[in-house]
């Protein structure tokens, strides 16, 4: 998990850094942790986990396990982890996430979806349509 | 058998006594062997593949990085090469300047690298291909205005710095992982306003209309320039220092 105030700590042997005068075009992959400080359109995702620097600037739709977002990103977010939004992101797009939190300041402008929370439904509905077809069996 | 290839530039006097205390530190530790040396050699190619013919057992590089770099020139990609990569050892004497290959084995100087050839520590290392080149270090260009292409995406630097192409990290000193035998390059780009970015690939396309890519410090050649990694191609005699995870 991330601390409190959302910093790199956790970061500190990201596979991949995208520095401050980077501008990347295109749909990027990784298989390990990214940070990302500079400019990126198109897309993200990452295996494993993502930060987005205050000043950072994302046009993309982003998929990754855990994500930090201190930045300006407009695209959908899907964190299948934990997602920690801080003071300074601002987001412009739909969130999907399994754990949040949100500090004071942020700006959002999407709709929110829990992930764990469809996996269940999708999950419930499975066990539904199985007892269904022993019912109808027997 | 030993060969040991002098390169050109040391029949300058003024390595006369490098080569001297070479000569006698070989001798003392039982490593003598044929010595060639390129300065009166036109086809070198054709010279350091019949060594290995011949049925060389190391090959050791004297000189620097070029040495080096012509040495596996005269071998990769050629219809020795499978008897060299099963057989043969490139060792390394580096002597005079630019000599970071060398650095990057842990073989600092002379004494170094006689210890070196007679323990015989082996590890297998990548090579950087650009164009027809080969590199074991590093390819490097200035940032400003460069562009890289990799896979399904394009970097574009827009600062002033130097973008590094890296296989085998010189500097011991940078604080990045780096690993030689991963079948990988490391992009390190570098800014004036000490901003770094790391990406890990396997090949990429380098482009920067005013700028020449430097390859291991000595060549410079025009871009746009495709690079790829082969993977543990070269046996090279290293430190016992210098652990590659």
């Amino acid at each position: 998990m991330f601390n409190k105030e959302n910093k790199l700590e956790k970061f500190k042997d990201a596979e991949t850094i995208i520095g401050a005068s980077i501008r990347v075009k295109g749909n990027f992959q990784g298989q390990g942790d990214i940070i990302i400080e500079g400019i990126l359109e198109g897309s993200i995702k990452t295996e494993a986990n993502l930060f987005i620097a205050d000043g950072a600037k994302v046009v993309a739709n982003i998929e990754s396990k855990d994500s930090v977002i201190n930045g300006e990103v407009r695209g959908n977010i899907k964190a299948r982890g934990y997602l920690a939004i801080g003071g300074t992101a601002r987001i412009f797009g739909d969130i999907q996430y399994t754990e949040i939190s949100i500090e004071k300041g942020a700006i959002v402008n999407g709709n929110f979806t829990l992930l764990a929370e469809e996996h269940r439904r999708g999950d419930r509905k499975k066990t539904e349509e199985v007892e269904e077809t022993e019912e109808g069996a027997e | 058998m030993h060969v040991y290839i002098y390169d050109e530039y040391l029949n300058n006097a003024k390595h006369n006594r490098a080569i001297n205390r070479l000569e006698i530190r070989l001798t003392d530790l039982g490593l003598n062997g044929k010595i060639i040396r390129l300065g009166g050699i036109k086809n070198i190619k054709a010279t350091i593949q019949n060594e290995i013919k011949l049925g060389a057992k190391t090959i050791i590089a004297v000189g620097n990085n070029q040495t080096i770099n012509k040495i596996i020139g005269a071998i990769i990609d050629t219809e020795i090469y499978g008897d060299f990569q099963k057989k043969t050892l490139l060792g390394i004497v580096p002597i005079g300047d630019d000599n970071s290959i060398a650095e990057s084995f842990g073989i600092r100087n002379i004494e170094d690298a006689c210890n070196i050839l007679l323990a015989r520590r082996i590890e297998k290392i990548d090579l950087g291909l650009v164009g027809s080149y080969y590199f074991l270090n590093q390819a490097s260009i200035q940032s400003l205005g460069t562009t890289i292409e990799i896979d399904d995406y394009t970097l574009e630097v827009m600062e002033r710095g130097e973008v590094k192409i890296i296989n085998l990290l010189s500097d011991t000193r940078e604080k990045i992982k780096s690993n030689p035998h991963d079948g990988k390059l490391d992009i390190l780009i570098r800014t004036r306003h000490r901003d770094q970015s790391i990406i890990t690939v396997k090949n990429l396309r380098i482009t920067n209309p005013d700028e020449k890519l430097i390859i291991d410090g000595v060549m410079g050649i025009n871009t746009p320039a495709e690079i790829s990694i082969m993977k543990d191609k070269v046996n090279v005699i290293v430190g016992k220092d210098r652990m590659f995870e």
